[in-house]
């Protein structure tokens, strides 16, 4: 079974092996080809390779091809102010004076970028849609009323009753023409992406914002692919209602709380996702953070099915890769859950003063120290205590073997102490040398003198 | 409280903003104190703050009872100002740079204003060198930083970093959708609220 099966299999809440995982690769791909946010959102050329490069390095199982919720804004005659790591942004309302929807340009989408975007769909499905499932993604109907008429559509709720409701509505036509354009390029998945739901309460959302909603969502059923609603920002509020609508999946950002998403998604017979956190883990923190907090997701998300391993939104430009790498393989290896599961939380105060670490230099002895699970219970554990072994066998100095295991302080405080950054790991004279990997037998003792040779 | 001046803070609440036209003026012409009136749109703000804290009402609740707000303010200003009355403690505000977003940002500027902040608002992607130039010109007692894109977050790192580095003695304060007290802690921002009601909280807790 393909990523993209199991996948679309999550979507339609069925069992799946394991969880699939899917990362929101948006203008962080051009950080991954080494161009800024406009370029890359301007270029198919650099689209594709971009998404090539994610799948390469983050083994999804769905991407969307392009995250930008400016696209419909733009071709319907907003300006943008575009930004070096970030999606442009919208800089006029063309409704701004008042609700003249005839005084917008006619939309197509053979307008504006969107050429661009769905010769990308197309050349992403021929390159790797077989495996991956892709997501078309388009702007929701109140975040287009915003960008068409700024901030006083959330103040016309009040005052004009019958102007916003035909302008969320000449939204949601906008997006079943995105839906249907995504879907003829070779989209799976056609995400609704409305971030400001998070900004009104359940009352304007089933009033004003559910039936615009519905009317894309129904559509999309029709021509018989899968729906997404993506909230980012703080939907807690709004969960119940959303859940009401009738898309297929619900996805969420790191502010709404997990067990309480799967808990109302599945009450209502719908998938979900979310919300690995964007900046604290997978921006600013390290691969340990980030296999932490999908522990944390995937623990969350609890028994049963229909969950989708996703960040909260949109990846940071510079997010680092490595983190994402870390959670594409934890989601295939439940070892590195196992192991995930037994860090010690980030905000620990513990220095573990309790657990002293040698004085390398002043040993006479090379010491290695395999931080592990437990070499009895991982697979991977014992390999690397027998690798480390094997060479301590074969080396003709003195050197002293020592496992360390992190179901208890010893290992947690090897770790700490010697800034372990993968579980299992070979430090050399508490230098850590060879984390996840296994190293060869000639390799470890070309370490082993090394660090011998450094002693005299 | 006399009757106008309950009703004016019933339209605060309520935001229907030609009521408390209305009422501010029959209060100015009966020629009751500007500091009282004031007292009275500070009383009905705290009580939108603190239903919109609660989930009792959301973002567009807020935003017309801030409009009812401003539309009195226009007319009790130039009274107050006559009268040299003026806010004691002054906040720089902006979002971000890299951020066009302004929705959050004017929210908690108009709660501040609304519980008598002078607020010098700098307006959208606005780079740390003008928070810096904002400072340095209106010697405010808060900065407070806006951002609502996840890709924006590292600019308000890099504005804080700026503010910190120059020594600035105005305490920073942080918000915004993506925004989580974590960010905030990690950052060195001096603060974070949630929501604009907290905003207000914070920045009162941070003058006394």
């Amino acid at each position: 079974m393909t990523g993209k099966d199991i996948l679309l299999k999550a979507l339609r809440s069925e069992p799946v092996d394991r969880i699939p995982w899917l990362p929101f690769v948006g203008v962080h791909g051009g950080s991954l080809i080494g161009v800024d946010a406009e370029a890359y959102l301007k270029n198919a050329d650099h689209i594709v390779a971009g998404l090539t490069e994610a799948v390469d390095r983050y083994r999804p199982d769905g991407i969307p091809v392009v995250f930008d919720l400016q696209l419909e804004a733009e071709i319907l005659g907003c300006q943008l102010a575009w930004a070096r790591e970030t999606p442009p942004s919208v800089a006029s309302h063309p409704l701004g004076e008042d609700y003249d929807l005839e005084s917008l340009p006619t939309f197509s989408t053979d307008k504006g970028r969107m050429p661009l975007v769905l010769d990308a769909v197309r050349r992403a499905k021929e390159a790797f849609g077989d495996e991956v499932a892709l997501y078309g993604l388009l702007t929701g109907p109140l975040t287009l009323a915003l960008h068409l008429r700024g901030d006083d559509v959330l103040l016309d709720m009040f005052d004009e009753e019958e102007a916003v409701p035909q302008l969320l509505d000449f939204c949601a036509d906008i997006g079943i023409r995105m839906a249907d354009a995504f879907i003829e390029a070779g989209a799976d998945v056609i995400a609704v992406v409305d971030p400001m739901i998070s900004q009104i309460g359940p009352d304007h959302f089933s009033d004003w914002i559910a039936p615009a909603l519905n009317k894309v969502f129904d559509h999309i059923r029709e021509k018989g692919a899968l729906s997404s609603l993506f909230v980012c920002g703080n939907a807690t509020r709004n969960l119940e209602a959303m859940a009401k609508t009738s898309c297929d999946n619900i996805s969420v950002d790191e502010n709404v709380s997990m067990p309480e998403l799967a808990r109302v998604a599945r009450a209502a017979g719908k998938s979900f996702g979310g919300n690995l956190q964007l900046t604290v883990v997978l921006l600013l923190g390290d691969q340990q953070d980030a296999r932490r907090d999908a522990a944390r997701c995937l623990d969350e998300a609890g028994e049963g099915n229909g969950f989708v391993l996703a960040p909260g939104c949109d990846l940071p430009y510079s997010v680092k890769p490595e983190n994402l790498s870390a959670v594409a393989e934890l989601v295939r290896d439940p070892y590195q859950l196992e192991i995930a599961r037994k860090l010690p939380p980030k905000d620990t105060s513990d220095t573990f003063e309790d657990i002293t670490i040698p004085d390398y230099d002043s040993e006479k002895a090379v010491i290695v120290d395999v931080v592990t699970l437990d070499s009895a219970g991982c697979a991977p554990c014992a390999y690397m205590v027998k690798a480390a072994r094997e060479a301590g066998r074969v080396f003709d100095q003195p050197v002293e073997i020592r496992e360390h295991k992190i179901t208890g302080r010893d290992g947690l405080g090897y770790m700490n102490k010697l800034g372990v950054s993968a579980i299992p790991s070979i430090c050399v004279d508490g230098k850590e040398q060879f984390a996840s990997i296994i190293p060869g037998r000639d390799e470890l003792v070309t370490s082993l003198r090394n660090a011998a040779a450094g002693k005299q | 409280m006399d009757e106008t001046l309950q009703q004016l803070t019933a339209a605060i609440k309520a935001g229907k903003r030609k009521d408390a036209i209305a009422s501010t003026q029959a209060a100015l012409d009966a020629g009751t104190d500007p500091q009282t009136i004031l007292n009275a749109l500070t009383e009905g703000m705290d009580d939108v703050g603190r239903r919109f804290k609660a989930n009792e009402i959301f973002v567009p609740e807020v935003l017309v009872a801030a409009r009812a707000m401003q539309k009195s303010m226009d007319l009790l200003e130039p009274v107050l100002l006559a009268s040299g009355i003026q806010p004691e403690h002054c906040v720089v505000i902006g979002t971000v740079e890299g951020d066009l977003h302004d929705i959050g940002k004017n929210l908690v500027s108009m709660m501040l204003k609304g519980a008598n902040f002078k607020i010098v608002d700098l307006g959208t992607n606005v780079a740390p060198d003008a928070f810096i130039e904002a400072v340095e010109a209106n010697k405010p007692a808060i900065v407070a930083l806006s951002a609502l894109l996840t890709t924006t977050m590292p600019a308000m790192k890099e504005t804080v970093a700026l503010l910190k580095e120059k020594g600035v003695s105005a305490r920073v304060i942080v918000g915004g959708a993506p925004v989580t007290r974590e960010f905030s802690d990690q950052i060195g921002a001096d603060g974070y609220s949630a929501d604009a009601a907290s905003a207000v909280e914070l920045a009162r807790q941070l003058c006394a």
